[in-house]
């Protein structure tokens, strides 16, 4: 155990702490300034605000997690048929992986915003203009640059725990007499459902506490927790500050109810507590 | 599958992957664009010129700066709580697989507010309150990674090497470590990009002092740049990790071609994946 | 080491962090500063460093600090460091959680303020007090200046040093709008028989916040129409109907008033494209230099508006926590002498309205405000506030934002 303390203890006192001030300053305890006083003010205030954003942050992260774990399922279907073009999609998998969600963001408005490349390349057809994906009334931008990005990450993962052992699974169904569709649906999809799961899983907790996305395409009213809780705490207002950490724990315990259940759920990963053999 | 549609499959493939970054190279380019012409009327530099002037260079440096401290800290963290994982060196596997998973529970930003609030009265200097957090943000990423490695090693390697009379760190430094090296670079390459490519918390806890690429590019692009200097930001903030990552894995993958065809050198970890 | 003794250590360790954010203590009467002979303070602040924090968005007002203020502190002794935020509340964030340590080290030393940052330091008790009457500059300085003697309502007290006036301005493209409106609610009116054409950045942005409080005004029947004060009773009395005219207005903004530009840079933006024909600012200097460098284009006109528009002042101010409190006051006092008054009103070098009084003025000084060059596209800070209308309390501020939030941004 000693040669996991200081890991473990570094996560435990940095969350601990964090959380820890968080919940004490959404309760009064830890003002701006002037003399903490417990009081649920920053609760009241903040309410049909926390309520709003819980909606807009699944309406964002939802839609994402599914599409992302569609398109990401495809792509490692793509790359389990190996060859040149298998590499070809693995290295960008890896590329897109790498860049940062903001640059992921700033890309996706120059391209769907209102005077963006989509709209110059639909300028021609005319019609009523272009529709309003970048802070709009549907998250439709955020949610894409979201899946796009997680994609490539619910790809690799599933790549990975398929490819070992995927071609002989394959010549042995197709032996059996199975046709390629039932090969799909009676092999590589139950093979990779435990894989999809646990990065569904991931990409959905992380779309929940992401900020940059949605702060950057998404529209102003109502606003998903993390930026409803960074607004506020950008203020200087003495009960915005209250409100801000209240939103912070919201958003903390919608993540935690998403994955603690499906953990639980999750043979994978719960295999990985017995031993972390891969 | 046919010929055919794993042809189009393979361009919708990389259609989805490569459309989405189009218009960062093109901006990044473009001198004048006004809407709706398709290409830019006139190429140039303007937008590289008005990045660097806006500090981008200095930006890009304490990016560096930034990532390679988080690397610093958070590989051997994360490599010593890898090894008692893989080698099953602990009674409470469950405990130690549960911590790790919080800070990828838990969003940064909530950590961070409180974290901010507790380390400014504590008086902490910004830099190393958040190479301390996005540290305990990268431990899960380089513990399952070096986990993976450990288990495919054997834990007899020490002992063996001790028989031979070799100290406990002698064992550890020149025979376990250079034989799962491969994964430490990969969960220090992990670690540094969780440094680089950090938004939110570098502007909380850095409170707007730290100006790294990232943070540079939140600003010009939340509306006060014009789009080619944006989009030169952008492009200079995502070409260091992309260059890095694709060099690592063609390098993996040039080392692992004794491998069966079917299986793949470097498995890539479950929790692999950056911000 | 097994599990349990490591979790103990680590609560252990977190919670030891907590108390000790925790007990800090809060003092929350304010600092004054000791009367004392200005050779004084002048001999203590050589050789201090201030480090003045300022928002650092605009390019020319931070070549003014670098080029001319500081060199002109440097002959006094002083360095003066430059601190740009994105956002004002950046720096007060930073002061007050330093106060709230009871920090007498703190890294902010001076800041450029007004409004609600100033009334929020003043409740918190974050502000080094009665001083800035005492500098010797503020000979220059009117007394019956209510701009200079209130920031947005609140009692200046020797806690802020003027540093220069703006007056809230509307900008037009004169080849785009040959019918220009000559007051704001013609404005809004303008907006709505033009669909498309006209949006304003959304609050709590500054510049749209400051807006929303020009539509209140036209809408109440000018500021007389709207106690200064903050009052609930005037606010649900007044807003029903600032509401209603912009939630029926927004169908006819840009976007039919779906999303608003972030801030007025977004929305000057928006100008600059042709995309709308009307761009606001509470810092008209800047129109100058965006029509010299082609940004906007040469048609560009500031709209006269016969019933006024609001105008404040802003301020520089020193936390209690400074540690260089003799070195700010310097500063402080330097950059209210005429010769920086002066310097800093070029349309050439930032532009800013000198907050002195031209008749208080040595005969020299008063000339060289004279000798300053017309900017093509502003007019004169006296001509530009005239009817000027005084700003709302800062405790307006964030109801009126918020209730723009959910009244017009929510309800489409």
């Amino acid at each position: 155990m000693s040669g996991a303390a200081p890991g473990i203890v570094a996560i435990t006192v940095v969350a601990g702490t964090g959380m820890a001030a968080v919940v004490a300053t959404s309760v009064g305890l830890m003002p701006l300034y002037g003399k903490p006083a417990p009081s649920l003010d920053g609760w009241r205030s903040a309410a049909p605000d926390l309520v709003a954003g819980i909606g807009e942050s699944l309406l964002i992260a939802l839609p994402a997690t599914v599409l992302a774990a569609l398109v990401g399922f495809l792509l490692a279907a793509l790359m389990l048929g190996g060859g040149r073009a298998a590499s070809v999609v693995r290295l960008a998998c890896l590329a897109v992986l790498a860049v940062p969600h903001l640059v992921g963001a700033t890309s996706v408005s120059l391209l769907l915003s209102d005077g963006g490349v989509a709209a110059r390349l639909a300028a021609p057809a005319g019609g009523d203009g272009w529709p309003a994906l970048v802070g709009g009334p549907w998250p439709v931008a955020t949610v894409l640059e979201l899946a796009w990005k997680e994609s490539a990450f619910v790809a690799l993962v599933v790549l990975a725990a398929v490819a070992p052992g995927h071609r002989m699974r394959m010549q042995v169904a197709a032996g059996l007499g199975a046709r390629p569709v039932q090969r799909v649906l009676r092999v590589l999809v139950p093979t990779a459902a435990p894989a999809v799961g646990a990065a569904s899983l991931v990409t959905l907790v992380y779309a929940i506490g992401s900020y940059e996305v949605a702060w950057l395409l998404g529209r102003a009213v109502p606003e998903p927790l993390p930026v409803l809780a960074f607004r506020l705490f950008g203020s200087i207002e003495l009960t915005d500050r209250p409100a801000a950490a209240a939103a912070a724990v919201t958003g903390s315990a919608l993540a935690l109810c998403v994955a603690v259940p499906a953990l639980a759920a999750l043979p994978r990963l719960r295999s990985l507590s017995t031993g972390g053999a891969p | 599958m046919t010929r055919v549609v794993r042809t189009a499959g393979l361009v919708l493939a990389l259609l989805w992957l490569v459309v989405p970054l189009a218009p960062v190279l093109v901006w990044a380019g473009a001198e004048r664009w006004s809407f709706p012409d398709l290409l830019p009327r006139d190429w140039g530099v303007s937008g590289w010129r008005e990045a660097a002037s806006a500090g981008l260079p200095l930006a890009l440096l304490r990016s560096l700066v930034l990532g390679l401290a988080v690397a610093a800290v958070a590989t051997p963290l994360g490599v010593m709580t890898g090894r008692v994982l893989g080698w099953r060196l602990t009674g409470r596997p469950r405990m130690v697989v549960a911590l790790l998973l919080v800070p990828l529970v838990l969003p940064p930003f909530a950590v961070a507010m409180g974290l901010d609030v507790v380390l400014i009265r504590v008086g902490l200097h910004e830099l190393v309150s958040v190479v301390l957090l996005l540290s305990v943000v990268a431990i899960p990423y380089t513990a399952y990674t070096s986990a993976t490695a450990f288990a495919r090693t054997s834990p007899e390697l020490e002992a063996q090497a001790r028989a031979l009379g070799a100290t406990p760190r002698q064992a550890r430094l020149r025979v376990v470590l250079p034989a799962v090296r491969g994964s430490i670079l990969v969960a220090a390459l992990l670690a540094f990009l969780v440094g680089w490519s950090d938004y939110v918390v570098t502007l909380l806890v850095g409170g707007g002092q730290l100006v790294t690429a990232p943070v540079l590019l939140g600003a010009a692009a939340s509306g006060s740049g014009n789009d080619a200097t944006v989009a030169a930001m952008a492009l200079a903030t995502v070409a260091p990790p992309v260059v890095l990552v694709t060099v690592a894995a063609l390098r993996v993958r040039g080392s692992g071609r004794t491998a069966p065809a079917d299986r793949l050198p470097e498995p890539v970890p479950d929790h692999e994946r950056m911000r | 080491m097994s599990a349990r003794p490591v979790s103990l250590a680590a609560t252990a360790l977190a919670s030891a962090l907590l108390v000790s954010a925790c007990a800090a203590p809060a003092a929350d009467s304010p600092a004054t500063s000791a009367d004392r002979p200005w050779d004084e303070v002048l001999a203590e602040a050589e050789g201090q460093t201030v480090d003045l924090w300022m928002y650092g968005g605009d390019e020319r007002g931070n070549a003014y600090v670098d080029d001319v203020l500081a060199p002109a502190a440097a002959d006094l002794g002083v360095t003066v460091r430059r601190v740009p935020v994105a956002d004002t509340k950046d720096a007060m964030r930073r002061l007050l959680a330093e106060r709230a340590a009871g920090e007498d080290e703190g890294s902010v030393d001076l800041v450029w303020v007004n409004g609600d940052n100033f009334a929020t330091g003043q409740e918190a008790g974050a502000w080094l007090c009665g001083w800035s009457d005492d500098l010797p500059n503020m000979r220059y300085v009117s007394d019956e200046d209510p701009l200079v003697s209130e920031d947005f309502g609140v009692p200046v007290e020797g806690c802020e040093s003027p540093w220069h006036k703006a007056q809230f301005t509307f900008a037009y493209d004169s080849a785009r709008v040959t019918d220009p409106p000559a007051t704001v609610a013609g404005l809004l009116d303008w907006a709505e028989a033009n669909p498309g054409r006209f949006t304003y950045p959304a609050p709590p942005d500054f510049t749209g916040s400051v807006f929303v409080r020009q539509a209140l005004y036209a809408l109440s029947g000018g500021a007389e129409g709207v106690p200064a004060a903050f009052d609930e009773g005037a606010y649900d009395e007044l807003t029903p109907a600032l509401w209603e005219r912009l939630r029926d207005l927004a169908p006819a903004l840009w976007r039919e008033g779906r999303t608003h530009p972030r801030d007025q840079v977004a929305l000057d933006r928006l100008f600059a494209d042709g995309q709308v024909d009307f761009t606001m600012t509470y810092g008209p200097a800047t129109l100058t230099e965006l029509v010299e460098d082609g940004t906007f284009a040469p048609t560009t006109r500031v709209l006269s508006v016969e019933d006024g528009t609001i105008g404040n002042a802003s301020f520089l101010a020193i936390p209690a926590s400074s540690p260089d409190q003799a070195g700010a006051m310097a500063v402080a006092d330097l950059a209210l002498s005429p010769e920086q008054q002066v310097a800093k009103a070029d349309p050439d070098v930032w532009g800013q309205f000198t907050v002195l009084d031209i008749a208080l003025l040595e005969d020299d000084a008063a000339h060289a405000f004279d000798r300053l060059p017309d900017s093509p596209v502003v007019p004169a800070y006296d001509e530009l506030s005239r009817n000027a209308q005084p700003e709302l309390s800062s405790s307006w501020v964030t109801p009126l934002d918020e209730g723009w939030r959910r009244e017009v941004l929510g309800r489409p």
